[in-house]
């Protein structure tokens, strides 16, 4: 597990992640969430104890950061961006050395590259030299890596970057079977991953953390009201206004030629309402479906940077 | 213990998995041979005044020195900026090895194939050997010179490895540093009155130091000069990439 209360880390007078406090309990599978620059890689060296923070604590796995930040590193399995590998060795070879490194009984090396060698399927490449295979598998040679000691925790920034469709489904389904045993933190742009992958989401901004729920929470908690997009033919420009004045509804949008978009508040459905007006002024109902807001909507309405900082969204629950 | 060997043994496979360690070692080997031709035939000049060939080829001539100051850099240039420049060096700093470890035995590494390096050139000896009676005690303390020196450079090199992520600009660093301290001694010779100042400064003459080394002295200051210097940069890369790391 995961705790960190009040981390921030200033860069030479510049606030990278301001007061971050969260709580990941053991075997849940988190994604990380922010636009570039946000500061996810930032917390993440701060998890793994690569960069030390300006304020705040960090305990992974029952080790506090400023205890002994070396056994905390043996807790954690790491795999930073763009998974820096060492191009000269064999992937055999990089495993062993990493086994040496991350102290694995020297009675269980053998094993335990296997096991890895299994569970990222890498078995047919694991004689070739890193330099010369292709990115995904190199992807899962640093899996493999940072899985070689079997740590409780880990954290994987990016993993499926630069990957093909094939490929990223199959670290996708790699890291499932993976949350079963593990408590895991992966950081992401891409938005159906952690629909897919993830029990839980942060979103952070600016150092900030901007949500924080399920996938399915966030976009009830965040889009607000639920809308509905209908189409409709042979409507004359009155249509708009004559949706409005249901019962319910709280706006409409003009999203083309006969199309709109319905907000209308949640103990209502106005769907019924809206069929009888067509009939009654004699338009085509071509289409009425309530419109699922997507992550991708959160992800911008978050962290937009128009405006100003949005307010954090949920309280510190988990 | 194992976490220092694993470093080391990871480095020499990189080393030879690389053509720079067969070009440098080629090259070094060829140079060595023409020099010790070069010194054999100057001897049997029947004018020259009497002097051993390995007192000469440990340090006798410029060209030992200046192999060394190009030799060294090209060992060290890679060490951590690489690892830096590949990004390899945060994960090597995330699991549990301390950043001593990873200077110590980066060094070590580079410190084995600088005794590749030299250990052909033992040739020499028994080819001579062949030829003359040979005084093993001065050959025996050269290469402990050699040792010593190696030591010494490697140290600075590792050290400047460690300031970027640019294997030339680590190579240049290194290369700077060690002309400072090789040309420290040397500027005992420019200062005419004798101080406590040129003292000092003469008892850090490389090429002096050297010298007694290839006449079979092993004076110990030299010997301690020139392991704690090397000791202080090794605990200077150590810091370095702490500090590297804290930015």
């Amino acid at each position: 597990m995961i705790e960190v209360e009040n981390l921030s880390k200033v860069y030479v007078d510049e606030p990278v992640v301001r007061d971050l406090s969260f709580f990941v309990p053991e075997g849940q599978v988190l994604g990380f969430l922010g636009p570039n620059g946000a500061g996810k890689t930032t917390v993440m060296r701060m998890l793994t104890a690569f960069l030390p923070p300006t304020t705040g604590r960090v305990v992974v796995a029952g080790v506090d950061l400023d205890q002994d930040s070396v056994d905390l590193r043996r807790n954690v399995g790491y795999l930073p961006e763009n998974v820096p590998l060492y191009p000269e060795m064999r992937v055999d070879e990089y495993l062993r050395f990493r086994a040496d490194v991350e102290e694995v009984p020297r009675a269980d090396v053998r094993a335990q590259m296997d096991d890895v060698i299994e569970r990222c399927l890498i078995g047919e490449v694991r004689r070739q030299v890193i330099g010369t295979l292709s990115k995904g598998f190199r992807q899962r040679v640093g899996l493999a890596g940072a899985l070689i000691h079997r740590p409780p925790v880990l954290i994987l920034d990016e993993p499926t970057v630069g990957l093909d469709p094939n490929q990223i489904i199959k670290v996708r389904e790699l890291i499932t079977e993976l949350g079963r045993d593990h408590t895991v933190l992966l950081s992401t742009h891409i938005l159906p991953e952690v629909e897919q992958v993830c029990e839980r989401v942060f979103i952070i901004d600016r150092g900030r953390i901007v949500a924080d729920g399920t996938p399915d929470a966030l976009r009830e908690r965040l889009v607000g009201n639920p809308t509905l997009s209908v189409e409709l033919g042979s409507a004359n420009g009155a249509a708009q206004e004559a949706l409005e004045a249901l019962p319910g509804i709280a706006a409409v949008s003009v999203r083309g030629e006969g199309r709109f978009l319905l907000e209308h508040r949640a103990d209502t459905d106005p769907r019924e309402a809206i069929f009888h007006l067509a009939v009654e002024k004699g338009w085509v109902l071509l289409g009425l479906a309530p419109e699922k807001a997507t992550l991708e909507d959160v992800f911008v309405r978050l962290t937009t940077r128009e405006e100003q900082t949005p307010a954090p969204a949920t309280s510190e629950e988990v | 213990m194992r976490k220092l060997w694993a470093i080391v043994r990871r480095e020499l496979i990189s080393y030879f998995s690389s053509p720079l360690a067969y070009i440098v070692m080629t090259a070094f080997l060829l140079m060595q041979g023409y020099i010790f031709y070069l010194i054999v035939s100057f001897l049997n000049n029947p004018s020259t005044q009497a002097m051993t060939p390995l007192r000469l080829f440990f340090g006798g001539t410029i060209f030992f020195w200046l192999f060394l100051l190009f030799v060294v850099p090209v060992i060290t240039m890679r060490l951590l900026a690489e690892e830096r420049r590949s990004g390899t060096l945060e994960v090597l700093l995330t699991s549990p090895v301390t950043e001593g470890q990873v200077v110590v035995g980066k060094f070590l590494a580079a410190m084995i194939f600088y005794i590749a390096l030299w250990l052909p050139t033992s040739i020499y000896v028994l080819v001579l050997g062949r030829h003359s009676e040979i005084d093993l005690g001065p050959v025996f303390a050269g290469y402990l010179g050699v040792l010593l020196l190696g030591f010494l450079f490697l140290a600075v090199g590792t050290f400047a490895s460690t300031l970027t992520d640019n294997q030339l600009i680590a190579a240049i660093i290194a290369f700077a540093a060690m002309v400072v301290l090789f040309s420290i001694g040397l500027v005992e010779q420019l200062l005419i009155s004798s101080s406590a100042f040129k003292a000092a400064l003469g008892h850090m003459n490389l090429w002096t130091q050297m010298d007694d080394f290839a006449k079979g002295i092993v004076d110990t200051r030299h010997v301690v000069y020139q392991l704690s210097v090397g000791i202080l940069f090794l605990v200077l890369a150590a810091k370095s990439l702490e500090v590297k790391k804290w930015r």
